[in-house]
């Protein structure tokens, strides 16, 4: 039997228990007023007991933890399996493996016919209604991280501040230390717009997921699940959706992900800024 | 309401009536009062939790201040409606709201009002809410099918309980135009969708949301940032004709389950939501 009616029936007893307490000691033994509290804790059961229905998951951990922070799992929620095609999450006894589907669609409304927006949506339609199991079909924007384009801007930026300042050293002609500065200006400028901007990067993605009793047998599973999946996309839009590996599972789960560390410092400091000014 | 809200309401609801039925318990004097009004809003509490949970549970946790760590780096605020994670200093808030395009349920009963011409604009639209968005966002859509011939004798049981009201109606001296054109009209939805499945569609069920995520040097600063992105999305979201509400309180919990775990089954999908058919 599940935990909850468990739960349900203990504190639905309990109440029942301080009720009949109530009800059958004699006033000579208990005062009203001692009834009167008594009958506040039978409630406090009762609506606790009822509770349950929504909130089982959170009983025993405030019990036994009574504070403010209430842990409820202190572990990972995840980890990536060791053929990093999927996630790994334990839920009680069983493992659930998903796998995250990149689905390259780079078609605009604005380059479409009525007639094509049309089925572009009847596609999406039976995209979203061919999986028999749960599928999640997900339109990602997140922020583009522009770390290493913008270090390597900084890179090509100082190498040409070194080659003007070696012209310069050489008594090199007015024309290479004139060619040399003008560049080094576009790098400084691209950088400058580069950083100054967010960009931002729209993702399609679909993710199964799949559960099994040992891991392997989830993973299997999630994997049969996204194969067909990719059949079914491949079919209906005629392109190639790809299983996502490795680190860039993360940018679907993890927040820090979707706004790269340098960009939120970047948007802090430029929000502190404006609100001084 | 469900046979499971039924049950729950039903056993705990005893509790305060055994406290009425014996109010000579309590003595006389003003105390046999103070019990009914005391049951009363123990009745009142049960069917608050019941059908507005999600107001009680986050108001209750925000003044006994209780915060919940899902997992580890993770934690749900006392207001139960952000997650929130620690990165290097950076809070990252991460918050859910619903969107439901009951535009796409009521296509049975508005068949005759240009559907196809929505179809085509939902490509504009979607790109335009798009591209007004400039922070990071997700939309989801879990979807699965559901049995077909379960769904069949589902909706044939409705039309046949429609088409007893209307023979009911159509009897009545008290019935008017009004009532008899209500009840045909909800018998064209149920036999619209019957020769839908007919013609081949697959009836599934969805679950739609959009998820954002705020950064910000303190939590505070993080939260604040994401109300008003939340906001943002519901206005530029407003031209898809969707419904968005914020998600607190177990929903939070199991949508941001949702982000390393799927449900695996369409029972489990829909224990918790309701779900667009």
């Amino acid at each position: 039997m599940d935990n909850r009616i468990f739960m349900f029936l203990g504190l639905f007893a309990l109440s029942i228990i301080v009720l009949i307490v109530i009800i059958s000691v004699p006033l000579d033994y208990m005062s009203p007023i001692e009834k009167l509290a008594l009958l506040i804790v039978a409630f406090f059961f009762d609506s606790l007991a009822f509770s349950t229905r929504f909130y089982s998951y959170l009983f025993m951990p405030m019990l036994k933890q009574r504070r403010r922070n209430v842990v409820l799992n202190s572990e990972e929620a995840y980890w990536l399996s060791s053929s990093t095609d999927s996630i790994i999450h334990k839920e009680g006894e069983d493992y659930i493996a998903t796998v995250f589907i990149k689905v390259p669609l780079y078609r605009s409304g604005t380059e479409m016919t009525d007639q094509e927006k049309f089925e572009f949506t009847n596609q999406i339609a039976r995209i979203v209604s061919s999986s028999s199991s749960p599928a999640r079909f997900t339109s990602q924007l997140h922020i583009m991280n522009k770390d290493e384009y913008i270090s390597t801007l900084r890179g090509t930026a100082s190498a040409s501040e070194s080659e003007e300042a070696g012209l310069l050293s050489r008594s090199a002609p007015d024309t290479e230390v004139n060619r040399i500065r003008g560049k080094s200006s576009m790098w400084h400028h691209m950088l400058d717009n580069v950083s100054r901007t967010i960009s931002l990067e729209l993702v399609n993605y679909v993710s199964v997921s799949a559960s099994g009793i040992k891991e392997f047998e989830a993973i299997a599973a999630a994997q049969q699940r996204a194969r067909e999946m990719m059949s079914a996309i491949a079919a209906v839009f005629g392109i190639s959706p790809s299983v996502i590996t490795g680190e860039a599972i993360l940018r679907f789960v993890e927040p820090e992900y979707l706004i790269p560390y340098s960009t939120a410092t970047e948007q802090i400091t430029k929000s502190i800024r404006e609100e001084v000014i | 309401m469900d046979e499971e809200a039924i049950i729950y309401l039903v056993f705990t609801s005893i509790i305060p009536v055994i406290a009425i039925a014996n109010l000579s318990a309590f003595g006389g004097g003003f105390l046999p009062y103070f019990v009914i009004i005391l049951a009363a809003l123990e009745i009142a509490f049960l069917f608050a939790m019941n059908f507005a949970d999600f107001l009680l549970f986050p108001v209750i946790m925000g003044i006994l201040g209780i915060t919940f760590q899902p997992y580890k780096d993770y934690k749900i605020t006392r207001n139960q409606e952000a997650v929130v994670k620690n990165v290097n200093g950076l809070y990252y808030a991460t918050g859910f709201t619903t969107a439901n395009l009951f535009a796409f349920v009521f296509k049975a009963e508005r068949e005759e009002e240009g559907q196809d011409v929505k179809q085509v604009q939902a490509v504009d639209v979607w790109e335009k809410v798009v591209m007004s968005i400039p922070f990071s966002f997700k939309f989801h859509v879990i979807s699965a099918a559901r049995d077909v011939q379960n769904v069949r004798d589902e909706l044939e049981g409705k039309r046949s309980y429609q088409e007893f009201e209307m023979s009911k109606a159509l009897n009545s001296k008290t019935s008017n135009e009004v009532v008899i054109s209500d009840i045909q009209r909800k018998i064209n939805v149920i036999q619209t969708q019957i020769d839908r499945i007919s013609q081949g569609e697959k009836p599934i069920a969805t679950i739609m949301y959009f998820e954002t995520t705020a950064v910000g040097v303190s939590e505070k600063a993080a939260l604040d940032t994401l109300a008003a992105q939340i906001k943002q999305l519901q206005i530029a979201a407003s031209s898809l004709d969707v419904q968005m509400l914020r998600v607190v309180g177990r929903e939070l919990y199991v949508l941001f389950k949702y982000s390393f775990a799927l449900p695996t089954e369409y029972q489990a999908m829909t224990a918790n939501f309701d779900v667009q058919q």
